[in-house]
């Protein structure tokens, strides 16, 4: 499959709370404010799965929230990238022996980068998304070759 | 004529620069991948993140040689973040896994467990020996 040379100039992001705590979200947002500012790369969050490149999840995958975030991850436009941002979603963190956990995001969706920290910085979600931008440059590589 | 109250405002406004920390580069280069080749080969330079403030938790570091393998970390560790390792009575500490709580910090007996400020550690594999501190 080849990729329109205008998906890696631009990532759209669509943001999914799967159960967390709200930390993560906040620093999403903070991610997005002046200081740090992604959009000069074009990174910017939209409204609905089916506009979106990178799906952004946050938290451990409650069992209310397996079958939304499936469902997300299924609307969004095929060449797409899964972030999984914060400790929760890749371990569980301090709910890793909940009763109501189906276990970290990369049980229910495929995960593609995976940001540590409880809540991680703004920093080191940017530098997520370098990774995954990253990623998909060698991919894109790969399939031409 | 009318006092314009806006054009010292504007005139300071022209010499202020920009809040924005322009952290891996100013634009997006062509290629992440050619950019971070560079970076290595000492060509281009990243701009550097905001400094992170005092006593900031970020990845964990382990003295292993003054450890006295006492458990006292694993009891009061909120994630189940650390293992026993008891061929060698020392720890294992997933950082995907920590929560940066810093309790075992503050209860090793030997103060062997810091908190450094690296915070960068977004990785495509979250087995990656990187986030493993043993």
């Amino acid at each position: 499959m080849k990729l329109s040379p205008s998906f890696n100039r631009s990532l759209w992001v669509f943001h999914v709370n799967s159960g967390s705590c709200n930390g993560c979200d906040i620093e999403i947002v903070a991610a997005l404010c002046p200081r740090y500012d992604p959009e000069r790369f074009g990174i910017k969050l939209v409204g609905s799965p089916r506009h979106a490149d990178v799906l952004l999840v946050t938290g451990p995958v409650t069992h209310q929230m397996r079958d939304r975030v499936k469902r997300v991850y299924e609307q969004m436009a095929a060449p797409k990238v899964v972030m999984c941002v914060g400790t929760c979603g890749q371990s569980g963190g301090v709910f890793y022996d909940s009763y109501n956990l189906d276990g970290p995001i990369d049980q229910v969706i495929p995960v593609d980068v995976y940001v540590p920290g409880c809540a991680p910085r703004p920093e080191a979600i940017i530098y997520g998304v370098v990774q995954a931008i990253a990623k998909l440059e060698r991919l894109e590589k790969e399939v031409s070759s | 004529m009318i006092k314009l109250p806006s054009v010292p405002m504007v005139l300071r406004q022209l010499l202020k620069k920009p809040a924005t920390n322009f952290f891996p580069a100013k634009n997006l280069p062509p290629t992440i991948t050619g950019f971070l080749e560079s970076v290595a080969a000492g060509k281009a330079t990243i701009h550097p993140p905001i400094p992170t403030p005092v006593k900031y938790r970020g990845k964990i570091l382990y003295d292993r040689n003054t450890c006295i393998g006492c458990k006292m970390c694993i009891r009061v560790c909120p994630a189940n973040a650390i293992e026993f390792i008891p061929e060698t009575k020392r720890i294992r500490i997933w950082v995907t896994q920590c929560v940066f709580c810093s309790q075992c910090n503050d209860i090793c007996p030997k103060d062997c467990l810091h908190m450094s400020s690296d915070f960068l550690l977004a990785t495509e594999d979250r087995f990656n020996e990187n986030l493993i501190v043993e």
